[in-house]
């Protein structure tokens, strides 16, 4: 594998419940490479961290105490550096049984700090698009002036004119038919989907390193998701960007992504190429990802007319974490063999086959405890 | 950046030019009517207290050339006042409306100086507000903000005239006497000041202000903003910042006009309000008819000034 161009290690970003007084632990150790090039897809529920990861990654996340610990390594042409160096120096952590049960941080300083380490990498480095396209555009600008400041920003092209040139055969390039007119647009004469494009459009028009996609379709119709994962599919073979690419939906994953990985309650349970990971006969797999893939409809399933397969249980509560694995309530196929270390000892996140990582018991490849 | 289009303002401007037009109307209707009813009439201020109904009254009446009947008055004020003309006041027979623009330059002076002494102080405190949460500073300035704004005007003003003009003697009172006159350019920042705090105003502008920006600080087109490197303020100044300043001076001017008669009286204010408070006792109609125009002129601009720059920014407007 090449050397990755975005390396999170370890990364924890936690929340503050003030109804609960308790730290909501929505990242929770997660450690994902990007390498250059390819689509990494992040899929889980709701609630399992996924674009909490992606905002941390961007430096976005506002709440606090927000990103607590781990290392952001950037490697592009550009910008070689840890987007959480230093972070250390504004955090304090109070750990009982390896456990971190109170944060102080000082806020203000590590804005600071994180807006130098940003500088040069927000918008140029990493871009990134979001849901709900429509609101995500600014409604008093046009669609076209939006492209314009994103051109001037971050590329050597900074003549109104030129730049005006740029942002249509960008929005050309995004197949949003008489881009001429749709220049002079404002997001709310527009469709969800014309916005979502246009939203792309935005984000590669700075020529970034790595997009970071937080669940593209979600917000779309039906119709118009598949459309955006056409043009995303087609974009990703004309430019070749690297990826970072969050959905609930697994069909949206299965057409993007070269690897998986799967989040569970603030953490990686599973992560390996897509093929593998999605395989319809794949025996080595987690728990979770297998439940996952049960409750996606398929054509034969409608055709047999048979119930949607739900996951039983509710979707992990980040306050009270349990000690041992995270899917361990919810999980239908714990044996007496590994119950105890079930129920009391997280597992790691061990090998079953090359490139192929499973945190789970069942099986022992996966190393020592 | 570009507005939608340039057509559309210069429509909303027309209409509510239009509307403006029809309110005066209205306005000068309705205070007619009121004067009309009211007890008493001019003419007992100027025959100081001898009876309306005497010979000397009824010579007076036809020598001002006043119509016997309601309509008739309204009729003959209005077609005047088509012509530019407001008529003359009773009291001192003096030409209203260069009496008007002469006073109305120092009611002017005072509202508008206060507005801005306002917002001076309520824009940094409602925007730190906004963008950095609660801190120490700012809740202390909002704290301090409010209680001033909940004092009362007019007590605040004498307390203002007794510390620093007599006890303390720091400037002269403008009709005082000749010793300290070296400061006089002082005392036009009194009145000032004291509108500017105390008219209530102020806590409504850091309220309206801190509120509607923090509300659009949290959109979803803000977090685009910082997510592409560009400047935060470019984004969120329109909706977060033009539109609820516009809003809320354009609601306030009112209760500033409403301050400015009380504070005119308190500090010998050569103003509007001080004229209108003269004129009532008189039962000077002319002067009332033609303050209540301008004040209700002035009020509409208000709202003719915030609907213009709603529709220019805000492209949904325009299309309506």
């Amino acid at each position: 594998m090449d050397a990755p161009l975005l390396a999170i290690e370890n990364l924890r970003t936690y929340f503050y419940s003030r109804a609960r007084r308790a730290l909501i632990r929505s990242v929770d150790g997660v450690s994902l490479h990007v390498a250059p090039g390819e689509t990494l897809g992040i899929v889980g529920e709701s609630g399992s961290g996924k674009s909490v990861t992606a905002l941390s990654a961007a430096g976005l996340v506002s709440a606090a105490p927000g990103v607590i610990g781990g290392r952001i390594e950037l490697r592009s042409r550009q910008a070689r550096r840890n987007l959480l160096d230093g972070l250390e120096r504004y955090v304090r952590v109070k750990e009982r049984d390896g456990r971190i049960m109170a944060v102080e941080k000082d806020d203000r300083g590590w804005r600071r700090r994180a807006e130098t380490l940003m500088k040069g990498v927000r918008g140029k480095e990493i871009a990134m698009i979001f849901q709900n396209p429509r609101s995500a555009l600014n409604p008093y600008s046009t669609i076209g002036a939006q492209l314009v400041e994103t051109i001037r920003l971050h590329t050597s092209v900074k003549g109104e004119g030129e730049a005006r040139e740029r942002a249509i055969q960008w929005l050309e390039r995004v197949r949003i038919d008489s881009p001429r007119l749709r220049f002079d647009n404002f997001p709310f004469g527009m469709s969800g989907g014309m916005c979502q494009r246009a939203m792309i459009a935005m984000a590669l028009s700075a020529e970034p390193s790595l997009l970071i996609a937080d669940e593209p379709t979600t917000g779309l119709d039906a119709t118009i998701q598949s459309r955006i994962v056409d043009l995303l599919a087609q974009l990703k073979i004309e430019t070749g960007i690297t990826t970072l690419l969050i959905s609930h939906d697994i069909s949206v994953i299965q057409r993007l992504a070269d690897r998986i990985a799967v989040m569970y309650g603030g953490t990686v349970v599973e992560t390996g190429r897509a093929a593998e990971v999605l395989a319809p006969q794949a025996q080595l797999r987690h728990p979770y990802t297998a439940a996952l893939l049960a409750s996606v409809p398929s054509a034969e399933a409608i055709r047999r007319k048979s119930y949607l397969q739900a996951i039983e249980g509710e979707v992990l509560d980040t306050i009270d974490v349990p000690r041992g694995c995270r899917f361990y309530g919810r999980c239908n196929r714990v044996t007496e063999a590994i119950r105890e270390n079930c129920a009391s000892l997280e597992p790691p996140l061990g090998e079953v086959a090359p490139g192929h990582k499973v945190r789970c018991w069942l099986y022992p490849a996966s190393g020592k405890a | 950046m570009k507005f939608a289009a340039v057509r559309p303002v210069s429509r909303v401007l027309a209409r509510e030019l239009a509307v403006t037009a029809l309110l005066l109307l209205g306005v000068s209707a309705v205070v007619f009517a009121i004067l009309y009813l009211a007890p008493g009439d001019p003419l007992n201020v100027l025959l100081e207290g001898q009876s309306p109904r005497s010979e000397l009254a009824l010579g007076m009446r036809e020598a001002l050339g006043v119509p016997r009947t309601w309509y008739g008055q309204y009729a003959a004020w209005f077609g005047k006042m088509l012509q530019g003309n407001f008529g003359n006041s009773i009291r001192t027979g003096l030409p209203v409306l260069p009496e008007l623009a002469r006073v109305g330059v120092n009611t002017l002076y005072l509202t508008l100086g206060s507005l801005a002494l306002t917002l001076l102080i309520a824009v940094p405190i409602a925007v730190h507000t906004a963008a950095h949460g609660d801190t120490a500073g700012n809740t202390a300035a909002t704290i301090g903000a409010y209680i001033l704004s909940a004092v009362p005007v007019f007590w605040f003003g004498y307390i203002v005239v007794y510390v620093f003009i007599h006890k303390f003697g720091m400037f002269p009172l403008i009709s005082g006497t000749a010793t300290k006159q070296a400061q006089a350019w002082l005392y036009f920042l009194v009145p000032i000041f004291v509108l500017g705090t105390a008219s209530g105003t102020l806590s409504e502008v850091i309220r309206h202000l801190r509120e509607e920006l923090s509300r659009v600080l949290a959109e979803d087109y803000i977090r685009t903003a910082r997510a592409k490197g560009a400047p935060v303020w470019r984004h969120a100044f329109k909706e977060g910042f033009l539109i609820p300043v516009t809003e809320i001076v354009s609601a306030k001017i009112p209760f500033l006009l409403g301050g400015a008669v009380i504070v005119e009286q308190v500090f010998n204010w050569p103003g509007m309000g001080r004229m209108a408070w003269q004129a009532a006792q008189d039962r000077d109609y002319p002067v009332i008819m033609g303050i209540a125009l301008v004040a209700a002129a002035f009020v509409r601009f208000g709202n003719l000034l915030q609907r213009v720059v709603f529709t220019a920014v805000n492209p949904r407007a325009s299309k309506e």
